[in-house]
């Protein structure tokens, strides 16, 4: 009778400290980003790349595509944006080399393929800066919901590009699954490449 | 003790698979789907004052699609949208704004007089709902017919052919509800449902609760 008294209380605690264990470590991964459902590719498109070559966003069908909409010229937004994607990488460790990082610029007229390579190189030589007309990049931007235009810039003769600073994800077929606001952590975005990586 | 391992295992699983199952079936919590990214854009609106996705982030916005020379074609439209900003004023949104906006489609003949006449017309509040447009047609294509996913075709006469779309958007640029024709429930109805659908998702999927949100976007528990 004492033993079977034992069983089930030791029964009972195994199955508290299971569910325990098994919601920490089980539970569905919740991302730090807004994930879309979606799984339709996004629309393949092409343009210059900061070597002066052609670039298909599908030419990266290998990779987990980290989509970013900047310029050079852009004071903070950007290049905290990108730091963050860096170090992100960075905690990732040589499972970094499953993903391609990619800028394109909102601002054409001044973000020349030069000028891209001179810019991306200060992060990472693997980051890859794309540009091609005002017109091409609008329509390629705005289906991800990215906006952008030019702002006068009152403290001096130059102008500044007014932009969505969000970061898009690009899973291995070619669909948008995550989408980082601005002031993203690095140790967040790095979670959720990692979940992704998994998942793929 | 083998017994008794056994057991406790079965326990387990038992008690996840009908957690998981009474989630699937029951669907407690209820959401809308994420659809896919609004575009972005910047348009002008029926004042002169210009409109981006960017301003509106933060705001549940739900769009429809117009030409101000549409006539009775979009009159059921703007009703519509009429019935929601009516119904706006005793809605409890708990402070997350909600937001109006007709994107006019032919912006030759859509300018600002035309848009504001058109607004009045239908008693738009202009810090609710806004009319707006773009001049450049090419990109005026992609971001309606690209982004939103909403056909139109000019025609020879003048008119468009215009298909009567609703779009729910929130705030953080997500397509959350697409209404492409009159169910039994009427449209206006519905876009309300879903805006406090959207709302109590943003008010009470924090901390664990979150979980269980994210749950009933993997199981689709979506509101009808």
């Amino acid at each position: 009778m004492r033993k079977n008294l034992f069983l089930m209380i030791g029964v009972i605690l195994a199955a508290a400290l299971g569910l325990y264990l098994g919601f920490t470590f089980l539970r569905p991964y919740a991302f730090h980003g807004t994930v879309l459902q979606g799984s339709e590719p996004v629309k393949d498109f092409t343009l210059t790349s900061m070597h002066g070559q052609p670039v298909k966003l599908s030419d990266f069908q290998d990779k987990i595509v980290v989509l970013y909409f900047g310029y050079t010229f852009c004071p903070d937004v950007c290049p905290t944006t990108l730091s963050e994607i860096k170090k992100a990488l960075a905690l990732l460790g040589p499972a970094a080399s499953e993903f391609q990082v990619i800028m394109i610029t909102v601002d054409p007229e001044r973000d020349t393929p030069a000028v891209l390579n001179e810019y991306m190189a200060q992060f990472d030589p693997g980051f890859l800066g794309l540009t091609g007309t005002v017109s091409e990049i609008q329509n390629i931007a705005a289906p991800f919901g990215v906006y952008f235009a030019k702002q006068a810039d009152p403290s001096s003769a130059q102008y500044l590009m007014e932009h969505t600073a969000s970061v898009l994800v690009i899973n291995r077929k070619g669909a948008l699954k995550l989408l980082w606001p601005y002031g993203t952590p690095a140790a967040d975005m790095a979670d959720d490449l990692r979940y992704l990586l998994r998942s793929n | 003790m083998k017994r008794a391992a056994i057991l406790t295992l079965a326990v387990l699983f038992v008690l996840f698979v009908g957690a998981a199952l009474a989630f699937a079936v029951f669907q407690p919590i209820k959401v809308l789907p994420r659809i896919r990214l609004a575009p972005g854009f910047a348009m002008t609106d029926q004042s002169g004052a210009r409109l981006t996705n960017e301003s509106l982030r933060g705001s549940i916005v739900v769009y429809n699609y117009i030409y101000t020379g549409c006539g009775q074609g979009c009159a059921k439209s703007m009703q519509t949208l009429g019935e929601v900003q009516s119904a706006l004023a005793g809605l409890n949104t708990g402070g997350i704004p909600v937001k109006l906006v007709s994107i006019a489609l032919d912006p030759a003949n859509d300018t600002s007089p035309a848009m504001s006449a058109y607004a009045q017309a239908y008693q738009a509040n202009p810090s609710v709902w806004r009319i707006a447009t773009l001049t450049d047609t090419t990109l005026l294509k992609t971001i309606v017919g690209g982004g939103f996913e909403v056909y139109y075709q000019p025609k020879e006469d003048g008119s468009y052919a215009l298909d009567q779309v609703f779009t729910l958007v929130d705030g953080w640029g997500i397509i959350r509800g697409e209404y492409r024709y009159s169910a039994l429930t009427s449209d206006s109805d519905r876009i309300l449902k879903h805006i406090g659908v959207l709302v109590e998702e943003v008010q009470k999927s924090v901390g664990a609760a979150r979980l269980a949100y994210e749950a009933a976007h993997l199981f689709m528990c979506y509101a009808p």
